[in-house]
């Protein structure tokens, strides 16, 4: 059994990919799982190479959300059409394989039966914003009240594996000094 | 109904602007750009409007027209506000218009050089009229402010006089002894906050106490039991529990509570109350940023469910780092010794090519409003 302790976010990968030398030290007091999205081609372990100069501590879990944490949303098909309040063969069947999950969840969200969340989801028509006003609240509403990470996980094998990760890791200590 | 649009010239710093404003508009600038005279501007009509205001007393509050007027202004020009006003319903748009001058002998008293009010193409008031030429006493006077000249447009009086501004300071409401009332009926820094909820009518008073309280208690989560209470001298308080490591948590008086509690007490208080437009300073003071970034989404949530419209000052990276507002919702004041000029953060093109870019304002438009030799800043002292 494991608890969520403090979570570092500053919305996007910049932010982590400054700081990566700081949790890899630390991790050898505390595991951390440090999840980011993939927005080039490169897989994964050349993305650990690159952002990381030295050796990655085995406490330091490191997992990409391929292109977009909302992947791991839409992956909920069934709850997602729940949640939207649009036609379930809607939802794109291969999450993982949109080239901008975020968009596609935007668009999905514009044919709602509901115009609450059309307005909240949506941007107005003319705005600069790509996502509505609303949009971090229902995203965040829909994961506490819908979303079911194991069926999600069983269509987005990039969730799939950062469970497994979860379920199979033991931390490793080092001998105390 | 919300103001969709304003022309203001020679009001404070701002020698002539005009913008277009929607649901929700997040004003931006340096320190000192006129985020708050903008504000002014709004609120000024809400002082001619409401009961027991009027042109002179909205000036004389303000220290006269001379204080008013733009420094930047050559001479004496006239000081001027137009505003559009649109009905969320479809209804006909209003238009009202003033233009404010002084006397050039003797007391200078303040008189309305004009006084213009539109519904959709139709004037339907053009001041001076025949009867303020033969007397010049009568153009002291709005008829915005009287009820007997505005039944045409007393609509919009009403819409001005319902205007809300929210700067809630916590020490002048934790010490109200400490501060002696300037005696405005206005009270937007709090002093008559509590009376102003102890005055809501009871029903709407509890249900309003409960919401805030389990909005706080994700925020405070130490805070629980908000309620509105009386003392022996009947003077009106706020008490809650605070749960400590004390078995029998103690109540609290509001004179204990934290700024940031007072704050987004407050912050929580005007979002619901009522429906016309809100004006809030700087709401992002005293809070953490993690309650700050949520801000955003909750004017919104909470201004859509009674079409209301805001308009926020502010300075945070925070607030404006929520990837929701649009570059149109963003009215930034830019200083210029001629008098800042506001405009609209998507329309300048580079702006607006970076929000393309699924930047947010925080990125796109903050590193905008730094003043231009700020590096030096430190160096000075």
């Amino acid at each position: 059994m494991y608890a969520v302790g403090t979570v570092y976010s500053r919305g996007g990968y910049g932010y982590l990919k400054k700081t990566i030398r700081g949790w890899n030290a630390a991790a050898r007091g505390t595991p951390f799982l440090l999840v980011t999205d993939l927005d080039s081609a490169a897989c994964p372990s050349a993305l650990i190479e690159e952002w990381l100069s030295v050796p990655k501590h085995d406490n330091l879990l490191f997992r990409i959300a391929v292109h977009e944490v909302e992947a791991w949303l839409l992956a909920d098909s069934k709850g997602l059409a729940t949640y939207l309040a649009v036609k379930p063969g809607l939802v794109p069947k291969r999450p993982e394989a949109l080239p901008d999950p975020k968009r596609s969840l935007v668009e999905l969200a514009s044919v709602s039966k509901r115009k609450q969340i059309r307005e909240d989801i949506v941007p107005r028509r003319g705005s600069t914003a790509q996502q509505g006003p609303g949009y971090n609240n229902c995203l965040s509403e829909f994961v506490q009240s819908t979303w079911d990470v194991q069926l999600a996980a069983n269509n987005a094998k990039s969730l799939r594996r950062t469970l497994d990760r979860l379920s199979t890791f033991r931390p490793v200590w080092a001998p105390a000094r | 109904m919300r103001i969709s649009k304003i022309v203001l010239k020679n009001w404070r710093n701002f020698r002539s602007a005009e913008v277009e404003l929607g649901d929700r508009v997040f004003l931006v600038g340096p320190n000192a750009s006129g985020k708050s005279n903008f504000l002014d501007a709004i609120r000024f009509l809400r002082d001619v409007a409401k009961a027991g205001g009027g042109l002179q007393p909205a000036l004389a509050g303000r220290g006269g027209l001379s204080k008013v007027r733009c420094l930047a202004a050559l001479k004496d020009p006239d000081v001027e506000i137009d505003v559009t006003l649109t009905d969320g319903d479809g209804g006909e748009d209003w238009r009202y218009a003033i233009g404010i001058t002084q006397g050039v002998r003797g007391y200078r008293q303040p008189y309305i050089r004009y006084e213009k009010v539109w519904r959709g193409e139709k004037q339907i008031l053009n001041r001076p009229d025949s009867q303020d030429q033969k007397d010049d006493e009568r153009k002291t006077q709005t008829h915005l402010e009287q009820i007997s000249a505005n039944t045409n447009f007393r609509a919009i009086a009403k819409f001005f006089e319902s205007i809300r501004y929210l700067h809630l300071v916590p020490q002048l409401l934790k010490h109200a002894d400490y501060y002696q009332g300037s005696g405005t009926v206005e009270d937007p820094y709090g002093r008559n906050f509590l009376e102003m909820i102890a005055k809501t009518p009871e029903k709407t008073r509890r249900s309003r106490l409960k919401k805030i309280e389990a909005a706080l208690r994700h925020a405070v989560p130490q805070l629980r039991a908000l309620t509105d209470t009386k003392d022996e001298a009947g003077v009106p308080h706020l008490e809650a529990i605070y749960e400590h490591w004390r078995p029998n948590a103690g109540r609290q008086r509001e004179d204990q509570f934290s700024d940031g509690t007072i704050r987004l007490i407050g912050l929580f208080w005007s979002l619901l109350d009522g429906d016309a437009p809100l004006l809030l300073e700087e709401p992002e003071l005293s809070l953490h940023s993690s309650i700050v970034a949520k801000l955003p989404g909750l004017f919104h949530k909470l201004g859509r469910r009674k079409k209301r419209q805001l308009i926020v000052s502010t300075h945070s990276w925070d607030l404006l780092s929520e990837k929701g507002i649009g570059g149109e919702e963003v009215v930034m004041l830019q200083p210029d010794k001629n008098g800042a000029k506001a405009v609209l953060a998507s329309s300048i093109s580079e702006v607006g090519d970076l929000l393309d870019a699924d930047l947010s304002i925080a990125d796109a438009v903050l590193p905008r409003t730094a003043p231009e030799q700020i590096s030096l800043f430190d160096l000075a002292v």
